[in-house]
């Protein structure tokens, strides 16, 4: 038992290990600084072994920390509720009810268990017990500082802090063994990542009771808590009697990593067949066209499902809320003084709401895994000429699609600010409405470049480069950042256009001399 | 017609794959390219298909004397896992292929002619590329390779995956289009590579070198080729050890 637990130690942390060097070597920059030896060489090894124990201890705190901080501590400062240590008790008994069926370390599919089972054939029960044993440990140490300093903070008495983390581990160990018991009696075999529809209705109905009711002056009482953390004890006791005493771990985990996993190499098989599930049968889509705009049209027509469907999904929602919005002005006068002001000053949030409704890395995506993987084998399609045909009529069309929501957006925020009280100058609703399509216009054009420049996939549809990624994330990062900034519309709109409009013109210009070099396959 | 390959050289960090291709094909030949796995057969192909940078050396295609730059039209290459746009069904493929070669291709013979031809079934012609088995996704890529007319025919590993038909009658379609034209084929299995191909060449250590049949019956060619794809081996094994004890 204790060797199969240090196996498992060992395997997961090689795996850790190897995948930070891994990571390492995809960054650029830094990828020509290490060797080739790089798995090989012992001070790099150790290296990876410290950050892989760091990664361990922030796995362990740092989870819960975010968790205590954001789900109760924040929301706990918000409501002014009668005792604080009640309501500390309410959210925190709701919390943990839904961590122990979403979070239950035992069905959770991951790939240390397919590999020291399946692939490795440890012995599952020995394994499972260690594993999972270790995860309870894990929460257990983890919870208690948190349960202590949050909750010593929030008025609940010691003794009751100190038993928190062991009542999580106990309602979790619970949860697990209903589970189990399931999967004898059914057969089927319980799989947190992908629930169920009932237990999204049930995390969904204990959320709103967790956050709606202390809002609307009801909280549990505290006794009534209380009585529930401390039943967790025997209630995990008998759980994890029944988690000891459970025979056949090999044969479910079999069933669940299989389906999961589906063999570890198939991973581009299966998101091959994740995108070409998008393409349209309906036979009746034809086009008249020729050669390239006959290849586009086929394309967006049998893509409509990810493209026009998906974009007029969002414009419908986007007119949804704006007549929501404008119902909203002309009810409460003060309301609309609210809404006038924000409109006003608060463009820079429109940013990260143009990145969050743009269908660019969609269409590249869907773009590479059905169309382009297998035409870049074809040597007429990396003619030059022929590269900056197809980007041409990419990116009208991309602008076309991303078009609607931006038009159904600009316009109903001019409406809505004419509606809440209107404005001195004009100009703001120009800026408005030209800032908003301009944007959805930069991201078409910024991910559709990003796409020809970095062409990031390989023939095998991996993701292989670390920069294209890196300019993901940055852009996500820049939206994001844009949020906190607050400016007066006209000045941050007239920037944002120029900046738009200039960005186009340089990305349209790298493309034309440098795609006809850089899109191809990755080797 | 000649491929002419001059001191073409490739590594990968400071792995060398390519050290020293030196080498011509003449068209009218099927060449059999033999080599270990990992010996670079991909690379070299990879290299010949510009979809790499090579890191040294040059090739270049001669027509009677005159020498030119091997352009992307010049060359047709199959891969071993076959790839086809699968949004698209075989005749809209086919017809988007001629309409954007329409200048290359000046008196194309109808999309059917060319199903026909191929051996694709009219039933199967409309129906999503998605949905072909691997030896119709081989053989519309080999369709649309052909129409093209390369003069350098690249394919990597083409029949590993067909079954026993489907693979008889790519090796009788290779055999009716190799006038004119420079195959290479690169194969692990032997007495495919014996069967098809004009010339054996051997990518060992980096180079190419052709085995010489000379006058030795099959059994004996396949004894030396082996024997010859061992011995790189051994050298390999010998480079490594002087390579430690160099470190």
């Amino acid at each position: 038992m204790l060797k199969t637990l240090l196996i498992s130690f060992s395997l997961k942390n090689t795996y850790r290990v190897n995948t930070i060097l891994y990571s390492l070597k995809q960054v650029p920059l830094v990828k020509r600084l290490l060797p080739d030896t790089i798995y090989s060489e012992r001070a790099f090894k150790i290296a990876a072994n410290i950050l892989s124990g760091i990664w361990e201890m922030i796995s362990v705190f740092l989870g819960k920390f975010l968790y205590f901080l954001f789900l109760i501590s924040v929301p706990e400062s918000l409501y002014r509720t009668a005792g604080r240590a009640e309501l500390f008790l309410h959210l925190f008994l709701f919390l943990t009810i839904i961590g122990a069926y979403m979070n239950t370390y035992l069905f959770n599919p991951t790939r240390d268990k397919y590999y020291a089972m399946i692939l490795m054939r440890m012995d599952a029960w020995e394994y499972t017990i260690g594993d999972y044993g270790y995860s309870m440990l894990k929460t257990v140490v983890g919870f208690l500082p948190f349960t202590l300093w949050f909750g010593l903070r929030s008025g609940v008495p010691l003794p009751v802090c100190l038993l928190f983390p062991f009542s999580v581990a106990g309602v979790k160990m619970a949860a697990a063994s209903l589970s189990l018991l399931d999967y004898e009696k059914r057969g089927t075999v319980t799989n947190e990542n992908s629930l169920g529809k009932y237990l999204w209705i049930l995390t969904l109905v204990l959320l709103l009771a967790a956050y709606l009711t202390p809002a609307l002056g009801y909280t549990l009482p505290e006794p009534l808590s209380l009585g529930f953390f401390l039943l967790c004890i025997p209630l995990g006791a008998a759980g994890f009697w029944i988690i000891w005493r459970f025979p056949g771990y090999r044969a479910m985990y079999q069933e669940l990593l299989s389906r999961q996993m589906a063999s570890v190499s198939d991973t581009q098989q299966i998101s091959m067949e994740l995108s070409q599930k998008y393409i349209s049968l309906d036979r009746n889509i034809t086009s008249r066209k020729k050669g390239f705009e006959y290849l586009n049209e086929l394309f967006i027509r049998r893509h409509q499902k990810i493209l026009w469907k998906s974009v007029k999904r969002i414009a419908g929602a986007c007119l949804v809320l704006l007549a929501g919005a404008l119902a909203a002005v002309r009810l409460f006068p003060e309301a609309g003084r609210a809404v006038n002001r924000l409109l006003l000053t608060f463009l820079p949030y429109f940013v990260f709401i143009m990145y969050s409704i743009n269908r660019g890395t969609g269409f590249t995506r869907a773009l590479f895994m059905n169309c382009d993987h297998s035409l870049l084998t074809y040597p007429f399609y990396k003619k030059p000429e022929m590269v900056l045909k197809l980007f041409r009529i990419r990116l009208r069309e991309i602008v076309k699609i991303n078009l609607l929501p931006a038009a159904v957006l600009g316009g109903g925020l001019d409406f809505l600010l004419f509606a809440s009280g209107g404005t001195d100058n004009v100009l703001n609703y120009v800026v408005i409405f030209v800032s908003i399509v301009c944007l959805s216009i930069f991201f078409s054009v910024h991910y559709l470049t990003i796409y020809y420049l970095l062409q990031p996939y390989n023939a095998g549809t991996e993701v292989k480069s670390a920069t294209y990624q890196i300019v993901l994330s940055a852009t996500y990062l820049a939206c994001f950042f844009l949020m906190q900034l607050k400016m007066p519309t006209l000045v941050f709109g007239g920037v944002c256009i120029l900046f738009c409009v200039g960005y186009s013109l340089v990305a349209g210009g790298l493309v034309y001399r440098l795609a006809p070099r850089t899109f191809r396959l990755r080797q | 017609m000649r491929l002419v390959i001059e001191h073409l050289e490739k590594h990968f960090e400071k792995k060398e794959v390519l050290r020293d291709i030196d080498f011509t094909f003449e068209s009218g030949r099927i060449y059999g390219l033999l080599g270990r796995n990992g010996a670079g057969k991909t690379t070299l192909f990879n290299c010949l298909n510009r979809d790499i940078r090579t890191d040294g050396g040059c090739f270049y295609l001669e027509e009677e004397g005159t020498r030119r730059e091997v352009e992307p039209e010049d060359i047709g290459y199959v891969l071993s896992t076959p790839t086809v746009p699968e949004f698209l069904t075989a005749r809209e493929f086919l017809k988007f292929f001629l309409d954007i070669n329409e200048k290359s291709i000046p008196n194309p013979r109808s999309l059917d002619e060319y199903f026909d031809y191929i051996g694709i079934l009219p039933e199967d012609r409309d129906r999503l590329l998605k949905d072909y088995s691997h030896g119709m996704k081989n053989k519309m890529q080999m369709l649309v390779n052909i129409i093209a007319r390369p003069s350098v025919l690249l394919l990597d590993e083409p029949l590993t995956s067909l079954d026993v038909v489907a693979s008889e009658e790519m090796k009788q379609l290779l055999r009716t289009l190799k006038e004119g034209r420079i195959t290479v084929f690169s194969t692990h299995i032997l007495d495919l590579a014996l069967d098809l191909c004009d010339v054996i060449v051997l990518l060992s250590h980096g180079e190419l070198e052709v085995v010489d049949k000379s006058n030795l019956d099959n059994g004996e060619f396949k004894e030396k080729i082996i024997a010859a794809l061992r011995e790189e081996n051994q050298a390999l094994e010998n480079g490594g050890r002087r390579g430690e004890t160099h470190a």
